[in-house]
């Protein structure tokens, strides 16, 4: 009987509101899409931070086969510099592990090359302070050659020293100002629908301010009254939410699945990741839905 | 069952619409309020419901202090003062069955409660042929008896009603009296506000006369004026 009574006061106020739910739901959905793209954008660039520096500021990567001895050895001696923060191990087993989830679907190396043969074990290191880099090079002997730029390091057992300060700070750089560029567009949108959600409620409640006003005199609680309301916000909060995740897995299968394959060393959002913005988007909605029942029904239901 | 002390009701825009009114009603009474337009009548009416409460004074209904209920506990009053207005108050999209059934719905009374008492209610206010037609369809004096069946249909203690002859014509208007006086007999407390001086000499009940705020009569068995 109750169930059945919200249902129905739900389903007429949508129908009698049409034009407006329909403005309501569209803007919902444009705010929630521009959300979760925001989330994804993040996503994307934390993927390719992750396989371009292995988050990390700096690589030691060191000599095959690397003696257990030489990597205690070396790794004692990086961490009583000032300038070095944490220094994680990664062997080859390891390191072509997070490699294949990273590019799951798609290749990393031409085929017929052994991840495990093509990856150096590596030293990965989180500067303390990341001004203090030259500590590392000294205290390895290595040096730039003035030509090539290569680095040749006295240090015996050490190949290479990779500085990726630089590229972090600018890839870091770039998912902040995109991610909190499109959020802000977001926020103006998931405003906008708030206040769009909040006046079809309004209307609504306008158009059957008669019945309301019986509800009223005949003894109906104030909940009674105003779960129809909420629910039908929920509803077209709802709405736009689904709508905006499939745009999202339209947006990553016809432009993102395209670039599978094409791209070398590029990892590349999946599935997953577009599910696991889900979450957010629906918790999003149903803010959208209580702040605009909230203001919606503020003032128009008090006793 | 019924009781103002010393209640004055100031409204924001500054106009005094009651001043230290004390009345008493013991259950199962009928009482007129008479008075012009603006002397109040009204506003004790919207008073009893706590649509508006008091500026001072304090007002019982069946042994509660309106003043000390909180917004929760206003609908449980409501649904023990039934509300009878001049202007009936139906809603035009539903039928007499659905608009009587609409009052016991929506304070969530079961499907079976609803299908008992409805009928039943319209056959005693003599609606027993109506059931299905849309208020549109009736005259006044029959609209005017579906919204008493609401009102009437929860069984409240107290009926409060609002000019309910102020559209009809006299003839109608003695057949809605009957109405409220069969009501009042089953015990409900009626208290009913006009200005409609023939009925009320008729009836010979109690009249309580305002005048700019102020009870200027109480009298058991009296006339209009």
């Amino acid at each position: 009987m109750r169930l059945d009574y919200y249902f129905r006061e739900t389903a007429s106020g949508l129908r009698r509101n049409g034009v407006v739910a329909f403005a309501a739901m569209s803007t919902a959905f444009i705010a929630l899409f521009l959300f979760g793209l925001a989330l994804l954008i993040a996503r994307q660039f934390d993927l390719v931070i992750e396989a371009w520096t292995g988050n990390v500021q700096v690589a030691v990567y060191l000599d095959d086969p690397a003696r257990p001895d030489t990597v205690t050895r070396i790794q004692t001696n990086l961490q009583q510099l000032d300038a070095v923060g944490s220094i994680e191990y990664w062997d080859k087993v390891e390191t072509c592990a997070a490699y294949r989830e990273l590019f799951e679907g798609q290749p990393v190396f031409q085929e017929g090359v052994d991840c495990e043969k093509a990856i150096p074990t590596s030293l990965r290191i989180n500067l303390a302070d990341p001004s203090q880099f030259e500590q590392i090079t000294a205290a390895l002997g290595c040096e730039a050659d003035g030509v090539t730029q290569e680095i040749q390091c006295a240090e015996p057992g050490v190949r290479d020293v990779s500085d990726y300060r630089d590229l972090l700070d600018r890839l870091t750089a770039i998912t902040r100002v995109l991610s909190i560029g499109v959020l802000s567009i977001a926020v103006i949108m998931l405003a906008s629908a708030i206040a769009l959600v909040a006046n079809t409620l309004r209307m609504g409640m306008f158009a059957r301010r008669k019945e309301i006003g019986i509800m009223r005199l005949v003894g109906a609680t104030n909940w009674r009254i105003r779960v129809p309301f909420l629910i039908e916000g929920m509803v077209e909060a709802l709405i736009g939410a689904i709508a905006a995740l499939a745009a999202l897995f339209v947006i990553k299968v016809f432009f993102i699945d395209r670039l599978r394959g094409e791209l070398q060393f590029f990892p590349l959002i999946r599935n997953a990741d577009v599910l696991a913005v889900a979450p957010w988007i629906l918790i999003a909605a149903a803010a959208v839905a209580v702040i605009a029942g909230t203001i919606g029904m503020r003032r128009f239901l008090d006793v | 069952m019924i009781s103002l002390q010393r209640v004055t009701k100031t409204y924001k825009n500054g106009v005094t619409a009651l001043t230290d009114v004390s009345v008493e009603v013991q259950k199962g009474e009928f009482v007129f309020i008479v008075g012009q337009s603006g002397s109040g009548k009204s506003t004790m009416i919207r008073l009893l419901l706590k649509e508006e409460a008091t500026t001072r004074g304090d007002i019982y209904v069946g042994g509660k202090n309106l003043n000390k209920m909180s917004s929760w506990d206003v609908p449980k009053l409501r649904r023990n003062v039934g509300t009878v207005f001049q202007d009936y108050k139906l809603l035009t999209d539903k039928t007499v069955f659905d608009n009587v059934a609409f009052g016991l719905e929506v304070i969530g009374k079961q499907k079976h409660v609803i299908d008992q008492r409805v009928p039943e209610i319209l056959e005693y206010v003599g609606l027993g042929d109506k059931v299905n037609n849309y208020p549109d369809e009736l005259s006044g004096g029959e609209q005017q008896r579906v919204s008493i069946a609401r009102a009437c249909v929860n069984r409240p203690l107290v009926l409060l009603a609002d000019e309910p002859t102020g559209n009809l014509d006299p003839n109608t208007s003695v057949d809605i009296m009957r109405l409220l006086d069969k009501v009042n007999r089953i015990g409900t407390t009626v208290v009913m506000a006009t200005h409609d001086q023939a009925i009320v000499d008729a009836m010979r009940k109690r009249v309580i006369e305002l005048d700019k705020g102020h009870v200027v009569r109480d009298q058991s068995r009296g006339v209009y004026s």
